[in-house]
């Protein structure tokens, strides 16, 4: 029962970094309906840029924001570059999926040729150990725990309470109606790509801080379980990628202490196929987001 | 159609289409500052690509779209907002993922909040029944809900004109009447020009001043609508019969 109740906590904790992650990709995908896949690749950017932060002196946190931030840049710089152009050229959903395994690829390797192949760590920034209702959590858990959940919050305000997030969630529902109520979609989009760009950044640098050490393959084999919860949640649908990244957190960790870690992927894996035979619209996802997402 | 007539949007020996392929071959059309003008015709006559070359949304070969004699062919849909234009598409026409208060808050995006409040209670006179439906999100409302909804949000943009691509699609016949009578008819008392395409003939040309017959992408007929209804001949060809046998008997003629 123990192990039970301490493999829920190690899972919420991870599952507030993939739901971070998570979000990021759905939202940008919610608005722009690109599916980017070199999202894996920003993320590894991200926690490779905490670690020069790091070596700068920087507090972990204070990296972390900026770090969120300067990947949130280069989310808009890949937007403007590259997928923009390529739509405004007609390019076909599935052409825009190969161009962001390519564009991937490239950063991954930019990433190589700037830091090295090797593997890389923070050090220890776990903290001092807090115990916690039966859960045994390191303080840096809790703050990214309790970064998440105030990022949330703060999404859910900015999308439910501003006229920002309302035409957000109008250009997701249909772009050219956003059109036709005079909304600016392509810089609703820039924002969307910048916010998803942020959340992914800070994902990668919590994710290297809750791990011994990474290299630049970390965003792309975190990008599995991160797809995993935007589909159980609904992609597009960022209140779902938030409790799915949760419960993928917390099924892959409960996983993980009764059966052979090697097979966390198999989990994630799992959760898709289940979720798209039984209900293809995700947890949350409207009837109306499934169409968008088939057509 | 008086010459002296103030006009809200023209257009001009339109060509448009999609690629190379002419879908629009060369239709001229005025719309009157308060009038309604109705775009009926065929299945595949380019009604619907008519529009979306008006809004920006389909490539324009040639021709001009004056909206108050300034020249806006090939402006951006956005940019059209703000110069007063209002959209109504046909199917998707409200955001299914926003609740209706949502949906009219988005209809006066470019206004400030002072305004924007003050318009959605003056929508809300004009629809009354939405009122009890503000917090229901789009997608669970009724198809004439829906349609209410979509012309109450067009509203809030306080356009001069108003572009409605088929409000009837979809709407039983029953439906169609209370939508074209109801919704569509008023707009014009309220000063609005309204651009018309629609299906549904009879029904449009009931509610409109003037009519515009069309057929493979031409302007056939212009003509008052109500002599477009009173005449047996041209009722008979371009309103009671169906697809393939106006077309063809059109084409005979030509």
């Amino acid at each position: 029962m123990h192990l039970l109740v301490q493999s829920i906590g190690f899972g919420v904790a991870a599952g507030a970094v993939l739901s971070l992650g998570a979000v990021g990709f759905t939202l940008q995908f919610g608005i722009s309906n690109v599916l980017n896949i070199a999202y894996g690749a920003l993320m590894s950017i991200g926690a490779f840029l905490g670690l020069f932060m790091l070596g700068l002196g920087l507090n972990i946190w204070v990296a972390m924001v900026l770090g969120g931030l300067a990947v949130g840049a280069c989310s808009v710089l890949l937007n403007r570059g590259l997928i923009t152009p390529l739509v405004r050229k007609g390019m076909q959903p599935f052409g825009l999926v190969i161009v962001s395994v390519s564009a991937g690829i490239v950063l991954e390797y930019v990433i190589v040729a700037v830091a090295g192949p090797a593997t890389q760590s923070y050090g220890n920034l776990s903290g001092a150990t807090l115990n916690f209702l039966g859960w045994t959590l390191t303080t840096a858990q809790v703050v990214i725990f309790g970064i998440a959940v105030l990022l949330m919050v703060g999404l859910h305000l900015l999308l439910t309470r501003t006229q920002l997030g309302r035409a957000m969630r109008a250009t997701s529902s249909n772009r050219t109606l956003a059109r036709s109520c005079g909304i600016a979609t392509s810089r609703i989009s820039d924002i969307a790509w910048f916010m998803s760009g942020t959340f992914c950044g800070m994902a990668g640098i919590a994710l290297a801080i809750t791990i011994e050490s990474f290299d630049f393959t970390l965003g792309s084999i975190f990008l599995i379980p991160m797809i995993a919860a935007a589909v159980l949640g609904g992609v597009g649908q960022p209140y779902g990628a938030m409790i799915g990244g949760l419960v993928v957190g917390v099924v892959s960790s409960v996983s993980s202490a009764y059966w052979d870690p090697a097979y966390q992927s198999v989990v994630a894996f799992g959760i898709i196929i289940v979720m798209l035979l039984v209900r293809p619209r995700g947890l949350f996802g409207s009837s109306s987001a499934t169409r968008k997402l088939l057509a | 159609m008086s010459s002296a007539e103030a006009l809200a949007l023209e257009v001009r020996d339109l060509v448009a289409g999609y690629g190379d392929y002419p879908v629009v071959d060369g239709v001229s059309l005025k719309v009157p500052q308060g009038k309604v003008v109705a775009v009926a015709g065929p299945n595949g006559a380019g009604k619907s690509t008519l529009l979306k070359a008006i809004l920006g949304l389909v490539r324009v070969l040639s021709g001009t779209v004056l909206l108050g004699g300034e020249d806006v062919t090939g402006v951006a849909l956005e940019k059209l907002a703000r110069l007063g234009v209002g959209y109504v598409p046909q199917l998707d026409d409200v955001f299914d993922s926003l609740k209706v208060i949502e949906n009219l808050e988005m209809g006066g995006y470019l206004c400030d909040r002072v305004e924007r409040q003050r318009r959605i209670e003056s929508v809300l006179e004009v629809f009354p029944v939405l009122r009890s439906k503000l917090h229901r999100y789009a997608e669970t409302l009724s198809g004439g809900e829906r349609k209410m909804t979509a012309i109450a949000r067009v509203l809030m943009l306080d356009p001069k004109v108003l572009v409605l691509d088929e409000p009837t699609a979809s709407l039983s016949p029953e439906m169609s009447r209370v939508v074209l009578e109801e919704q569509v008819r008023p707009l014009s008392r309220m000063g609005k020009s309204v651009l018309l395409v629609e299906q549904k003939a009879v029904a449009a040309l009931e509610v409109a001043d003037w009519a515009c017959l069309m057929v493979r992408g031409k302007v056939e007929v212009s003509a008052p609508a109500a002599e477009v209804l009173g005449d047996p001949n041209m009722r008979e060809i371009f309103l009671g019969r169906s697809t393939s046998q106006a077309a063809a008997e059109v084409a005979g003629t030509e």
